[in-house]
């Protein structure tokens, strides 16, 4: 173990970690925009910058490793005013409308006029409440009265009926190119980074995808900090803080991914992964996280139906229930159980999936159970 | 100079100190002053009629268009500070503005991740501290200023050291965004044999790597080599395109590096040339002189062929100076001679009986030369090998592969002082080879003109010279004979020009070298141009490589407009050199420290019993992740003139 002091107490540690991991592990609070440590991917935003003592310089906790004997501080004046340096020109290089959304449109420049004008932001930011820029700017205090959005013709990607990526809201901090080539190893973000001169805007350094490559599983959506990157289908729909999140298993395959669902009103309205859980640590596939829609279908089977001469009619539980009970028996008597068998779905819930085969290996005394996500 | 030198040079590289104004240089070219500098390390300013504003505007400018993106700090506050200065130079601004901008430069030089955001905000910083007045005066008088004439480069420690200048940071980022593709576009705008100078390179570059202040430096060469080898690997095109074709044509003398970089480049730009080569094979020494164990003869000539991609012709078995003169390819229409015929003699020991012919003695360059055709060079079990650079070392290393069971080395000095690659002498040791220290030749023993052994002499390192290297000298009566079946001398190569080039038309040093203009590579006679060891003695590859590069250049130049002089960029290239960039002293406290590069080589037992390659290349994840260790020590200079 070593050990060195950080805000004057002392904090013994492992060696091979870096400042920020200590601290988080002591529960000192350093803040990061661009951190992602599944996919090693440190070192853009500098917000989590600290004094060191013996260097001039303020060092990234998310890349200095911790040394014996080093005297850290994480909050001091001077590491304050870096960060709020940083965020101040941070927060007025793109359309960071949030602030101004709720004050009387008359208070509203120009800019924040036209801003309103772009497709989807009609509505306040999606991101309003659970943003991390938006969390920071009002911790250090930055001036957000006289905040004005940048004018510029941000490049917008709503082609796809997923997701939305708008630019006029990115940071820059690479968060989704990481998560889209380290974690989920897709390679359909290419690193957008290179010498300014070689990248001319309006296209710039944003982070574009490849929909060659893409395969919509919206990693990078989870991993936005801000509200550049959002889900369409639950735009406006659920706000931060709105509802319940109810986790669950995702049913559809073997895996057995944790996720939340965000639900309002009795609605499933938005489902992402659980961080930090096994096995997925916040990772989905494109059916985990977008299909949800056959949860609210308008054509889903709500009754039972018969079917009578060749035609299906509506019938009660009881009278269906009675009716499929006695054929199954008869077929059992006649043949045995193994002339029975089940398939179950991925769009039941867990719990039925589980009753099904239940009935199928008790019930009917068969083992002849299956399921879709077998496949 | 009218003024006093004022200058900060030298006052930020912590660990390093500020350099005495009066040794900086004072001329940009000859003849021509040089007004003002700005750099990774602060100004100086030896003409105060250098307006500083318009200098660190420009100079942040060309900052902002560095900005890669990767850190807020740089990416936002060049933007901003650019946006002030500019206001400034417009005939605007107000002093909060000069505290806002001193903000903004400290922010970045505290925060940002690399060179470029850590380093450019110093001459501001500087301007502000002390000459906080020009810009006073400037937003007084409310009137736009106008820019001077500025030199601007962009380098890095690592591109400095490089003969060739290759832009390292940059495609090492490339590979690290696992674009190996985009690396070799950079590469080989500097340099076009990648695959072998990612396997033979002398690295220099390696050696003013600023990651050793750290902990190890970056593993260069490997990494240029693993985007070569991802190109075989995937049997990618290699992205070559000749420039419009131009009708005049060149000549070449010699395939070897130089040669063949003239070759390429001249293709680049839509000229196409001849080579004259004398023997079968492109390469030069890369050829006949590289063993196979270290450079595969496949790379070699894969490589070579891009020049003839682009429109170079080879013509095999010509010797210029016998077959044909120079005079005759410029009646045959050539209009301009690239001479890259290399230091292809041996150098002699002056040791009694070295030009007897004995048998079974052989220069070290004759003995390589036919191990590269796979013939046995001599007979016998015992070799005594004199000297003690690379061409001993694969001399030593190719015997033991052709068969020798004891193969010895002879050096007058010590380990210390050989100038063979450290890596080289210990994977001699490992294969077996015996090394004999302090040990000089004094005659050649024969019987019946064959060699039976060798009579040498003990040395002591005596007083150091000039140079500081201690000078071995010999000991009295300490004679002793070893007994050996063949001796070969590798001790230097030097150059036979004088065959190629009569020395009434070119001059020649007392080295028998070609004296040529040290920027252009134009020897006394406007249309003939030489590069490579033929012109520095015997070298390095990449030092041939960037002749035959820059003799391209200004070939083309020259063809074009009648002359050719070296560009204001060439001369702060030169002035850049003067000044220094890498600072062996410079203190790095507290970076991420991480693992050195694995590198994968053969067991001494397995690889002595053929030529197969030594060393293996390294994986895509070794790569990227070796690709990150890169400080990205980009530097910005600009000169005033
Ligand atoms: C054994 C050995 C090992 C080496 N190892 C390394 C190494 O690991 N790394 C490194 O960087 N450098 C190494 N070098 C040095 C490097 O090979 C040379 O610096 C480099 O090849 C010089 O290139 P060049 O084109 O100037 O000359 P050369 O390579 O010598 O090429 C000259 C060419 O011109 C031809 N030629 C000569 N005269 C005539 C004529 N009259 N007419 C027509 N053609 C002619 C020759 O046949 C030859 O092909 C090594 C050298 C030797 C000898
Ligand atoms: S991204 Fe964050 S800071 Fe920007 S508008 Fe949305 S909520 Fe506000
Ligand atoms: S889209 Fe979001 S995650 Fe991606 S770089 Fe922009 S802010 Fe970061
Ligand atoms: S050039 Fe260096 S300092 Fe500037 S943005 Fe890129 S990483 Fe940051
Ligand atoms: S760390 Fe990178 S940029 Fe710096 S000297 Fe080494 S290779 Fe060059």
């Amino acid at each position: 173990m070593s050990k060195f002091s950080m805000n004057g107490r002392e904090i013994s540690f492992e060696a091979g970690r870096t400042i920020l991991q200590v601290a988080t592990e002591h529960s000192v609070e350093i803040p990061t925009l661009c951190h992602l440590q599944d996919a090693d991917h440190a070192q853009v935003c500098r917000i989590c910058v600290v004094e060191v003592a013996g260097s001039d310089r303020l060092l990234p906790a998310c890349a200095t490793p911790a040394n014996e004997g080093m005297e850290i501080h994480t909050d001091t004046l001077r590491v304050r005013e870096a960060r709020k340096t940083v965020l101040e020109m941070l927060v007025a290089s793109g359309q960071h409308t949030c602030f101004a959304w709720n004050r009387p449109r008359e208070t509203w420049s120009e800019a924040h006029r036209r801003s309103a004008q772009r497709p989807w932001h009609d509505r306040n930011c999606p991101a309003d409440g659970e943003c991390r820029l938006q969390e920071l700017i009002v911790e250090y205090g930055v001036d957000t009265e006289h905040l004005v959005p940048q004018d510029m013709d941000f490049p917008l990607d709503d082609d796809t009926p997923l997701m939305v990526r708008d630019f006029s809201r990115c940071i820059l901090c690479g968060r989704c190119v990481a998560a889209c080539n380290v974690v989920q190893v897709n390679e359909a973000i290419p690193q957008p980074f290179g010498r300014r001169e070689d990248k001319p805007l309006p296209r710039g350094w944003f982070p574009l995808a490849d929909y060659e490559r893409c395969v919509h599983c919206g990693e990078c959506v989870q991993a936005c900090p801000v509200g550049a990157l959002f889900e369409k289908k639950a735009f406006g729909l659920i706000g931060p803080g709105e509802g319940d999140r109810i986790r669950t298993t995702c049913p559809y395959c073997g895996v057995g991914c944790q996720m939340w669902l965000h639900v309002k009103d009795g609605r499933v309205l938005k489902v992402t992964g659980v961080e930090g859980a096994v096995p997925n640590e916040g990772r989905l596939c494109v059916k985990g996280r977008f299909g949800y829609d056959f949860i609210h279908a308008p054509d889903r089977l709500t009754v039972p139906l018969v079917r009578e001469n060749g035609v299906l009619r509506e019938a009660g539980w009881e009278e269906a229930l009675e009716l499929v009970a006695e054929r199954f028996l008869r077929l059992r008597e006649a043949h045995g159980g193994d002339c029975l068998g089940g398939l179950s779905s991925a769009r039941v819930t867990n719990e039925e999936n589980y009753l099904m085969q239940k009935l199928v290996r008790a019930g009917f005394g068969t083992n002849n159970i299956d399921h879709c996500a077998r496949l | 100079m009218t003024n006093q030198t004022f200058s900060t040079w030298g006052s930020w590289v912590p660990g390093r100190g500020q350099v005495p104004p009066d040794t900086l240089p004072v001329e940009f070219s000859p003849g021509r002053p040089l007004k003002a500098f700005m750099g990774w390390d602060g100004l100086f300013v030896h003409d105060e009629s250098a307006n500083l504003v318009a200098m660190v505007s420009a100079y942040m400018e060309q900052a902002r268009k560095e900005s890669c993106g990767q850190c807020f700090p740089c990416r936002l506050g060049t933007e901003k500070i650019c946006g002030i200065l500019e206001k400034i130079g417009a005939g605007g601004g107000d002093p909060e503005d000069l505290h806002r901008m001193e903000a903004l430069a400290r922010t970045m030089m505290n925060m940002a991740r690399c060179d470029i955001g850590q380093t450019t905000p110093r001459p501001l910083l500087d301007i502000l501290a002390h000459r906080r007045e020009a810009l006073l005066e400037v937003m007084e008088k409310g009137e736009p200023i106008p820019r001077g004439n500025y030199v601007m480069k962009v380098t890095a420690p690592c591109t400095n050291a490089c003969p060739s200048h290759l832009n390292i940071p940059d495609y090492v980022e490339k590979i690290r965004f696992g674009r190996w593709d985009d690396a070799l576009v950079t590469i080989r705008r500097d340099c076009c044999l990648p695959g072998v100078i990612g396997r033979v390179c002398t690295r220099p570059c390696e050696f003013n790597c600023r990651r050793q202040r750290v902990d190890v430096g970056i593993a260069i060469r490997a990494l240029k080599r693993y985007a070569a080898d991802r190109e075989l690997e995937t049997h990618a095109e290699p992205p070559l395109q000749a420039g419009p074709a131009k009708d005049r044509k060149v000549a070449i003398v010699g395939a070897g590096p130089a040669g063949l970089a003239c070759a390429y480049h001249l293709g680049l730009a839509g000229y196409r040339s001849t080579l004259f080569e004398a023997l079968d094979e492109p390469g030069g020494m890369a050829a006949v002189g590289i063993p196979h164990y270290r450079l595969p003869r496949f790379i070699l000539r894969g490589e070579a062929s891009h020049a003839e991609k682009l429109g170079a012709e080879i013509r095999y078995g010509v010797r210029v100076g016998v077959d044909i003169t120079v005079d005759d390819l410029i009646r045959e229409g050539y209009a301009a001679v690239f001479v890259g015929v290399g230091a292809t003699e041996s150098a002699k020991m002056r040791c009694e009986g070295e030009d007897a012919g004995y048998q079974c003695f052989m220069t070290g360059i004759e003995f390589l030369r036919r191990v590269s055709r796979n013939e046995r060079p001599m007979e016998g079990k015992k070799l005594l090998v004199i000297g003690g650079g690379n061409v001993a070392m694969d001399c030593v290393r190719s015997a033991l592969r052709m068969g020798f069971e004891d193969v010895n080395l002879i050096y007058r000095r010590t380990q210390a002082e050989m100038p063979a690659d450290p890596q080289e002498i210990r994977e001699a040791q490992q294969e077996g080879v015996k090394f004999h220290y302090l040990v000089a030749p004094v005659k050649i023993i024969a019987s019946e003109g064959k060699v039976t052994g060798l009579e040498c002499e003990k040395m002591e390192l005596g007083a150091p010279d000039a140079s500081g290297r201690r000078q071995p000298v010999p000991v009295k009566g300490s004679n002793f004979v070893i007994p050996c079946d063949a001796i070969v001398p590798a001790i230097g190569q030097t150059c036979v020009v004088d065959c190629v080039l009569p020395s009434e038309e070119v001059d020649i040093s007392r080295w028998k070298t070609l004296v040529v203009d040290e920027i252009t590579g134009q020897t006394r006679q406007p249309w003939i141009f030489a590069g490579g060891d033929c012109v520095t003695g015997p070298a390095t590859l990449i030092g041939a490589l960037a002749a035959g590069k820059n003799a391209a250049r200004f070939i083309a130049q020259y063809l074009e407009t009648g002359a050719c002089a070296p560009s204001d960029g060439d001369w702060l290239e030169k002035l850049i050199a003067k000044l220094g960039i890498f600072y062996f002293k410079e203190k790095m406290p507290f970076q991420d420290t991480t693992m050195k590069l694995h590198r994968s080589v053969l067991p001494p037992e397995e690889r002595i019993k053929n030529f197969e390659e030594v060393e293996a290349g390294v994986k895509p994840a070794q790569a990227v992740k070796e690709a990150a260790r890169c400080l990205r020590c980009f530097r910005i200079a600009l000169a005033a003139v």
